[in-house]
């Protein structure tokens, strides 16, 4: 899970690495700016904020004003933003980019350094160093600073402690006074360590609490439902090879029961979406269960469209159940998926 | 990896998914001699004895292969238990473990194996269905009526898609020799290079590999089989090919952060590597 630059370093600054004097808005109405020249950064969870207009400069108080104004309402590549946080603008000498991250071919804690760090570093991969986390410590250690060392150890400590499963420092900059700053941090957190992390309890959504279901929302129109990650991907690749568009990524897991199964069906409904493919492989699942969501579903509103195929567990008795209630089923995924596409196909 | 000897303890075993997936693999033939949990009031489950520690479940019964269906948040403790009483297969089912703990887990595993070669500890998962020898022996969660016995080995990523090849490949090709579910977290016990070389040592000739967006196990895993010289038919099928970049898909292991963890990535250097890589399900394994 991505936390907010604001909440990163905040953390940062708590094991002693460096950032600059800030000041985070929710809201915005009117104030001075504490710090002057200053930067003014959106909060949002997005790639590139530069580039996209979500990182502006003021000299004075009246810029800082009208900037705030139009920044703190303002959308990034589509997300509004949790807030903007003004930082004082330091003079800087070099720019370094340093990453810590777990290596999954190795399976084991990683580092990346380079000493072209900043907005171009994805075109200066020649100068980028990675390796195992104890060797570029001595590497650093040899070339470089020993405040460099510093950050790095610093860096594990909060992966180990927080964890942290990606810290990226770009840049950290050499200020004209000679100190390293962090002035842009990106944190992902595991959710997993929710149980003994402090932390995450504060960083996590009460809707990401709430979750029934993992549900990621796509651009198409045909919702995908599935129990099991794996096979919800494959529907929506066997929707895609066929023209279609999936609208969701809807995992409802292993075990699901009717309610869970009858929630999933009414958010993609009440998100506009009439026309859903069910893939259920009752491995954990009861299709039975399945099958009554449906029906009820179906009941309640009779203007969608839903193709079904179920296999495992109770399959035979949930079949038995959708067809006396008018209800097709299907017994193979492709087979589902080729008369969804062919509905599509008449109806376009 | 699994023989089909195996004497199997059930860690959590007095928990529901543990005691349910007891029944449903003694009913296999899966030989259990075990199980192990905290809660003192329960002696025995399915007739299986319940002990309140590893080491004395191990010590009286002679188990050498566990499954453990315990809550996340206990999983590093257990694997250290299961580890230290002398356990040399360990199947972790359970799933949201957080990384930290499954590179420690890992770390302890690797130092183990460093100094006894003869006796390696295996650790499968976690976030895995578990491993199963058609006919023989089930040590997992996986429905076993999708799984006929035959000549294919299956590695997998993912669960529901590994019943999903299963029951096209039992039904429709030449069945199941092996099934291992090797789990969708970014960091798991066994990858597809070390599943491979279980495929290799049992001159296994067809392997279906089931694979997700995110990371490079399979290129990699299938690289090293290739380098060991192994001749046999191996054929890949991705799931994910339409998700978006850096958007998790269910399993914390399927996101893509870079180019080389698409699908179009992974495809395009195993088709260089002479590599079938298969687009639909029922293609797998079907005589052209």
């Amino acid at each position: 899970m991505k936390i907010q630059e604001y909440l990163a370093k905040g953390i940062l600054g708590s094991y002693g690495i460096t950032v600059p004097s800030s000041k985070f808005f929710s809201s915005y109405s009117g104030s001075d700016s504490p710090f002057l020249p200053c930067v003014l950064k959106s909060q949002v969870l997005i790639g590139s904020r530069m580039k996209n207009g979500g990182i502006l400069f003021a000299d004075n108080q009246e810029e800082f004003k009208s900037k705030m104004s139009i920044l703190i309402n303002k959308p990034i590549k589509g997300t509004k933003p949790e807030g903007i946080l003004v930082e004082k603008k330091l003079e800087i000498k070099q720019e370094y980019y340093c990453s810590i991250f777990i290596n999954r071919l190795e399976r084991d804690i990683f580092l990346s350094f380079s000493e072209c760090g900043g907005i171009n570093i994805e075109e200066n991969t020649d100068s980028l160093k990675t390796g195992k986390y104890e060797d570029m410590v001595d590497y650093i250690s040899e070339k470089y600073n020993q405040d460099f060392v510093k950050i790095v150890k610093s860096l594990k400590k909060i992966m180990e402690k927080e964890d942290a499963t990606y810290i990226e420092i770009n840049p950290i900059a050499l200020t004209v006074e000679s100190k390293l700053v962090a002035l842009d941090c990106v944190m992902d957190l595991d959710e997993n360590a929710y149980f003994r992390n402090g932390h995450l309890k504060n960083y996590m959504n009460l809707s990401d609490q709430k979750e029934q279901f993992h549900y990621v929302k796509l651009d198409g129109d045909i919702g995908i439902i599935g129990c099991g990650a794996g096979i919800v991907m494959a529907t929506m690749d066997a929707i895609s090879m066929k023209g279609g568009k999936p609208a969701d990524f809807l995992d409802i897991g292993g075990g699901a029961e009717k309610d869970i199964t009858l929630n999933a069906l009414k958010m993609l409904y009440d998100s506009g979406i009439k026309r859903i493919v069910m893939n259920i492989f009752g491995g954990i699942t009861n299709c039975d269960e399945i099958a009554k969501a449906v029906i009820e579903f179906k009941n309640e509103n009779i203007d969608a469209s839903i193709f079904i195929r179920l296999a495992g567990n109770n399959s035979e008795i949930a079949k038995r159940m959708l067809e006396n209630a008018g209800i097709k089923t299907y017994e193979y995924m492709y087979e589902m998926v080729n008369s969804c596409m062919e509905e599509v196909k008449c109806n376009a | 990896m699994l023989e089909g000897n195996e004497r199997v303890c059930v860690q959590g075993i007095t928990g529901k998914y543990g005691k349910f997936h007891t029944k449903k693999m003694k009913d296999y033939g899966t030989n259990i001699v075990c199980g192990v949990s905290p809660n003192k009031t329960v002696s025995e489950v399915h007739g299986v004895k319940v002990y309140s520690d590893m080491q004395s479940a191990v010590n009286e019964t002679g188990a050498d292969t566990t499954i453990l269906f315990v809550p996340a948040k206990f999983v590093l403790n257990a694997t250290m238990d299961a580890i230290n009483s002398g356990i040399k297969k360990i199947i972790i089912i359970s799933e949201h473990v957080p990384q930290l703990d499954s590179l420690k887990i890992i770390k302890k595993m690797s130092e183990i194996n460093h100094n006894h070669h003869n006796d390696k500890i295996t650790i499968i998962g976690p976030n895995c269905p578990g491993i199963m020898i058609p006919d023989v022996i089930k040590v997992g969660i996986m429905p076993e009526s999708a799984f006929k016995s035959g000549d294919i080995a299956i590695i997998s990523r993912s669960g529901t898609l590994m019943y999903e090849v299963a029951k096209h490949l039992s039904t429709r090709s030449t069945g199941v020799k092996i099934a291992m579910g090797l789990g969708g977290d970014p960091i798991i016990g066994t990858n597809i290079a070390e599943a491979m070389d279980y495929v290799i040592e049992k001159n296994i000739r067809k392997v279906a590999i089931i694979g997700e967006v995110g990371g490079n196990d399979e290129i990699s895993g299938i690289k090293k089989a290739l380098a060991m010289n192994y001749n046999g038919n191996i054929q890949t099928f991705f799931a994910g090919r339409t998700a978006p970049k850096g958007k998790t898909m269910g399993h914390a292991g399927a996101i893509i952060k870079g180019f080389e963890e698409t699908i179009e990535h992974k495809e395009q250097v195993l088709n260089e590597m002479g590599i079938r890589t298969i687009k639909k399900i029922d293609d797998l394994f079907i005589r052209v």
